[in-house]
């Protein structure tokens, strides 16, 4: 039976090349402190993860800071023209990790019973170099340059610029950005950019580094890290409420595209067609040393399969998804202790275009629910840990998900984490799989026959740094 | 050319959000290129109201509230952050930063914005009994453990006293008391009184003059 099925020719075609950049880690980055004279403690609770205040500097657009500027001039009404900091906004940001397989994975390249080794050592696995930090008064900037052994490529991994002001009495805060991943601009992140895990491993399902191609089916909005831009507004309104639209387009091909080449299109093999509303509302409250936010964010794409991209001059076939997510976080931040409760509820809707069923999605309505439940503690920001619980369920549609048709997936994150320095973590990570659909598992895709879920469990030995 | 509506549609709503924002009462905010040269209003606005609330009344009670403290007082503590003299944990993290490049001038004109705000009102304590404890200790101390009377430096009412830049305790936030108090005794905060009077309080000393103060 020789059908093309959309997802196993998208997720090979990922494989290999994987331009896939964007990666998660680390939002705390050592230039924040050197701009603001502030200590890692008053804005993270554990980096990446935000403190109260911490979501009060990202809100107020990277721009706190009571130090001169060295640069700085002002017009007839006294408005800045320029305004520069003494210290440029340089972070950098170094991860390594040891790997071990619970089953040498198999060759990426040969045919069952090829396998590749089931350790792995690399240093760096992931180098970052970056600016962060206030580029006026009112703008700042989070620009990302990233290495990836992996890949053994540079490009450009989380961007964003963003404007943001106030009233005198700090009662409204509005702002504006500019970035290349829905969900970046979050301050809690309990979605897909900075999200859980934190420290993300090189398992051979990580969305965001597969080895062989395989990447875990998720909701279509957290494929976009690097394959987007988009522009958004929020406000942010008596410390407690936070309001948001934004729009995001992606390239199509054509003879102006930059995205010609389809390996650079986001897992799932497509592209945004026109334009792609998010939104985000929440509400946060914080009395002591607790924290607590409920929210809600969704996104709508009109979704072209790659497939179908070249018939542009004749508009492709559009797939319609909707994304509805509730999400929220307890924070608990206290002097000796710290304890994060954290997760999120995504529904997805997915409409498939008439033409392209049943011949490459068998339903004309498929359904995707993912769940994600963290909870993290630290002690004295020194030693800690985190569980992370991760699950998929969605609709039978064996032309689109191939193999049995379950986008179905299932795994935990153990983690024990211990941090000499703020700035500095050794990560002892182990990733458990319970439900590994077929066609998301490497083995089954190399041929090998009874695939196990538990043969892709991960075992990271890993090191943090940023300075 | 309708995505284009579309998304124009989008743009211009927000454009009209931020103008109407912007041309809500408040006055907008002009700031001069150099925070060495902002007025104690700017500051607040730009800097100090993240945490402490635009009129010294925090909504967080890890922070204090400044609004209707002692002018001297505060002067003392933004001069004590700014050379690093007061190393306290939450001091370290967050003040010595922001108190860095503040000139004595600023300084007193913060310290003179913050005391001529209304002071924040206590809060209803759900625990009278200990309440009642807590005022017994600031009133009359712990004289078996050797805890003199709050008052004594703190007034009657303690609103604080301005010649010896002993602060005001009055509707402060418990959490924060709590904190200071607990700092005090692990001679985590520099001040030889506080850490002498902290010496042999308990926890639970603390709670009841904590609660007490922040209900007054």
């Amino acid at each position: 039976m020789k059908v093309i099925r959309l997802g196993a020719v998208a997720t090979f075609v990922l494989g290999g090349s994987a331009l896939l950049l964007v990666s998660p880690p680390a939002r705390a980055v050592a230039s924040f402190a050197r701009q603001t004279g502030l200590a890692c403690a008053s804005c993270h609770t554990v980096p990446p993860e935000l403190t109260a205040f911490g979501r009060r500097f990202k809100l107020n657009g990277y721009t706190l800071t009571a130090r001169p500027p060295l640069v700085s001039d002002i017009d007839e009404h006294k408005r800045n023209t320029v305004w520069l900091t003494d210290i440029p906004g340089i972070s950098i940001l170094l991860q390594a990790t040891y790997n071990h397989y619970d089953k040498a994975p198999p060759d990426s390249t040969q045919p069952y019973p090829a396998q590749a080794q089931s350790d792995t050592l690399q240093f760096p696995q992931q180098l970052s170099f970056m600016y962060a930090g206030a580029v006026s008064d009112h703008f700042g900037a989070w620009l990302q340059v990233t290495y990836l052994q992996n890949t053994g490529s540079i490009g450009i991994d989380n961007s964003e610029v963003r404007y943001a002001d106030h009233t005198a009495d700090d009662k409204w805060l509005w702002g504006a950005f500019l970035n290349n991943n829905p969900s970046m601009q979050d301050v809690w992140a309990t979605e897909e950019a900075f999200g859980v895990p934190y420290f993300p491993t090189q398992t051979l399902w990580s969305a965001v580094q597969p080895i062989d191609g395989a990447t875990l089916r998720v909701p279509l909005f957290t494929t976009f890290p690097g394959f987007a831009a988009g522009v958004g507004a929020y406000t942010w309104y008596n410390d407690s409420w936070y309001l948001e639209l934004s729009d995001y387009k992606a390239a199509k091909s054509g003879s102006v595209s930059a995205t010609l080449d389809s390996s650079n299109l986001p897992f799932g093999g497509g592209t945004i067609d026109g334009f792609a509303p998010y939104w985000r509302a929440a509400y946060e409250r914080d009395w002591g040393y607790h924290s607590a936010m409920i929210g809600t964010s969704g996104m709508y794409v009109k979704f072209e399969p790659y497939e179908f991209l070249e018939q542009t001059i004749n508009p492709g076939y559009v797939n319609r998804y909707t994304d509805l997510s509730v999400d929220w976080q307890y924070q608990y931040n206290g002097e000796h202790n710290i304890f994060t409760f954290l997760g999120h509820h995504t529904y997805e809707t997915q409409s498939n275009a008439a033409a392209l069923v049943p011949m490459y999605f068998t339903n004309s309505t498929d359904h995707l629910s993912e769940t994600q439940i963290t909870a993290e503690y630290y002690r004295d920001r020194h030693f800690g840990g985190m569980v992370s619980f991760h699950r998929t369920t969605g609709s039978n549609d064996v032309a689109f998900n191939g193999g049995t048709g379950s986008p179905d997936n299932q795994y935990e994150v153990f983690e024990l984490d211990y941090l000499p320095w703020f700035n500095v973590r050794f990560i002892l990570q182990y990733n458990v799989y319970q439900v590994v659909n077929n066609n998301q598992n490497p083995f089954f895709l190399r041929g090998w026959p009874n695939p196990q879920a538990s043969s892709n469990n991960t075992f990271v030995l890993g090191l943090w740094m940023d300075f | 050319m309708r995505r284009l509506a579309g998304t124009s549609l989008i743009v211009a709503a927000t454009a009209l959000a931020a103008t109407i924002i912007r041309d809500a009462p408040a006055e907008p905010v002009v700031v001069p290129p150099d925070p060495s040269a902002w007025d104690a209003p700017t500051l607040v606005s730009n800097v100090c109201s993240k945490c402490h609330g635009a009129s010294g009344r925090s909504i967080s009670p890890l922070f204090p509230n400044l609004a209707s403290q002692q002018t001297s007082y505060i002067e003392a503590q933004l001069k004590l952050f700014r050379q690093r003299g007061r190393s306290d944990p939450h001091a370290r993290a967050f003040m010595w930063g922001m108190a860095r490049a503040l000139s004595d001038d600023q300084i007193e004109a913060l310290a003179r914005y913050f005391a001529s705000q209304p002071p924040a009102r206590g809060t209803v304590s759900s625990n009278p009994a200990l309440t009642e404890r807590g005022k017994s200790i600031y009133e009359k101390g712990v004289p078996e453990r050797g805890v003199i009377a709050c008052m004594t430096c703190h007034g009657p009412n303690a609103e604080g006293q301005g010649d010896n830049a002993f602060p005001r305790l009055a509707g402060q936030h418990r959490d924060y008391l709590i904190l200071q108090l607990r700092y005090f005794h692990a001679l985590l905060r520099e001040n030889a009184v506080m850490q002498g009077v902290a010496a042999t309080i308990t926890d639970d000393d603390i709670a009841a003059v904590a609660e007490y103060l922040s209900s007054k």
